[in-house]
């Protein structure tokens, strides 16, 4: 089964998801969708409706990704790459209508999938960080591996849940960074 | 310590509603029985769940009779299992207002709460469960707005203790922020910080909370400056931000 075949049964899973909710996607929706057979949907990802929805949600995880990738790229410093990607991420989740209905109607559908995927999502925030927490200069007697798996289980903490932090306002943005996040990883910028 | 609390559920919301009475003590309106029914049901949720726990089973654990049970809780099987959310809850606030009210010190404070909570959440036979089989009905707690309102309760419960050492705007924020951590580290087991472990969690508190603490104060009486990135651009201190680049610091 060729890469772009799984790619266009994904999007059609997407899709359906989108008009009418997880629990009501069937295998069936996703080969009319698609323009196949159910046999050839069945050929690509032989665990059925499971391993399509588990594939779709690995697959919007990713295009989160690279989107969020993007737009770190070109700031100068560990504090600008965590306030633009906060902001980023926080706005990507609360403006993604597909993920904002299934979680207000279906939770339960998407969670156990999201729940698998958090803990690459967590080890890819802390592979990106990690070279950026060198570069800022780690503060004395702190490990690189415990700091950027720190930083990346509270990325993911605020952007799923803000609590009393506004994250669409970068000057808490900014206090929130050099704070909660930052405060014990990195040595103080006046001593830089 | 005598702050006592139960946490109720009303009109979907968890709110923290402070009471004199005793959090395992029925009100007098209240069945006898409702503490052993809850206890009861803890035990069966840790065998079977949610879904295969009836209130048959619920009443033979317990060792009541069916019409004791629906007397107890009229609503049945699900007034019960709310019950059991509310009073676990309180139980948790309970323990935790009780060591972080008797710690001397804000990092005894801190490393004795998220302990506490650790170890409860860790050693809840019946959460474990429900986790492992039944994980939508309590992730469904943990994601999103429920994890909002689950942050905001935690830490109006336990910001008062923290008070002692700053600002209540100070408190509320460090108490949510030792919230996520614990929630955090509880979800997602970490294979180098075990935060049920008083030496660990001394190390993740005196690493980066008492750090983090210093620059919350510090940003809110204006001794530390932040700037924001401007919007679309980078600061204007950029270049000679990069110049100190070489400057990384011990590393390891």
């Amino acid at each position: 089964m060729p890469v772009d075949a799984r790619q266009h049964i994904i999007e059609a899973t997407y899709a359906c998801v989108a008009r009418r909710g997880m629990a009501k996607t069937t295998v069936e929706d996703v080969a009319r969708e698609a323009g196949i057979s159910r046999a050839t949907v069945y050929r690509a990802f032989p665990g059925g409706r499971d391993e399509l929805v588990d594939a779709t949600v690995s697959w919007a995880v990713f295009d989160f990704f690279a989107k969020l990738y993007d737009r770190i790229q070109g700031a100068t410093d560990l504090e600008e790459v965590m306030e633009r990607g906060i902001m980023f991420a926080h706005r990507s989740i609360v403006e993604h209508e597909v993920l904002q209905r299934v979680m207000q109607t279906e939770p339960e559908t998407l969670l156990p999938a999201l729940t698998v995927e958090s803990n690459r999502i967590r080890e890819g925030i802390a592979e990106v960080l990690a070279p950026f927490v060198v570069d800022r200069g780690l503060a004395p007697g702190v490990d690189l591996g415990d700091a950027a798996d720190f930083l990346a289980r509270m990325v993911l903490s605020y952007i799923s849940a803000p609590g009393r932090w506004d994250l669409e306002d970068p000057t808490q943005v900014a206090r929130l960074v050099r704070s909660e996040l930052l405060a014990g990883v990195v040595v103080p910028a006046s001593l830089r | 310590m005598t702050y006592r609390s139960t946490v109720a559920r009303a009109q979907g919301e968890l709110r923290v509603v402070d009471s004199a009475a005793p959090v395992d003590a029925p009100t007098p309106s209240e069945s006898p029985h409702r503490v052993r029914i809850i206890d009861g049901t803890l035990a069966c949720l840790a065998r079977h769940g949610t879904v295969k726990t009836t209130v048959d089973d619920i009443a033979r654990e317990s060792g009541v009779s069916r019409a004791t049970v629906y007397r107890a809780f009229p609503g049945g099987r699900d007034e019960i299992l709310g019950a059991v959310v509310d009073t676990e809850m309180a139980r948790l606030f309970s323990a935790l207002g009780v060591r972080m009210g008797n710690a001397g010190d804000l990092t005894t404070a801190l490393v004795g709460g998220i302990v506490e909570a650790s170890s409860r959440l860790g050693d809840h036979a019946a959460l474990r469960f429900l986790v492992e089989h039944e994980p939508g009905m309590i992730l469904g707690h943990l994601a999103f707005d429920e994890s909002d309102r689950l942050l905001v309760t935690a830490s109006r419960f336990t910001a008062p203790f923290l008070a002692r050492w700053m600002s209540t705007d100070e408190a509320e924020r460090v108490a949510e922020w030792a919230t996520r951590i614990v929630l955090s580290y509880a979800i997602a087991p970490s294979e180098h910080l075990d935060l049920c472990d008083e030496h660990d969690a001394t190390r993740l508190v005196t690493t980066f909370m008492l750090p983090g603490i210093e620059a919350l104060h510090g940003a809110s009486t204006g001794l530390i400056d932040i700037t924001p990135f401007p919007p679309g651009g980078t600061r204007p201190s950029a270049e000679i931000r990069s110049g100190v680049g070489g400057n990384t610091g011990p590393v390891g």
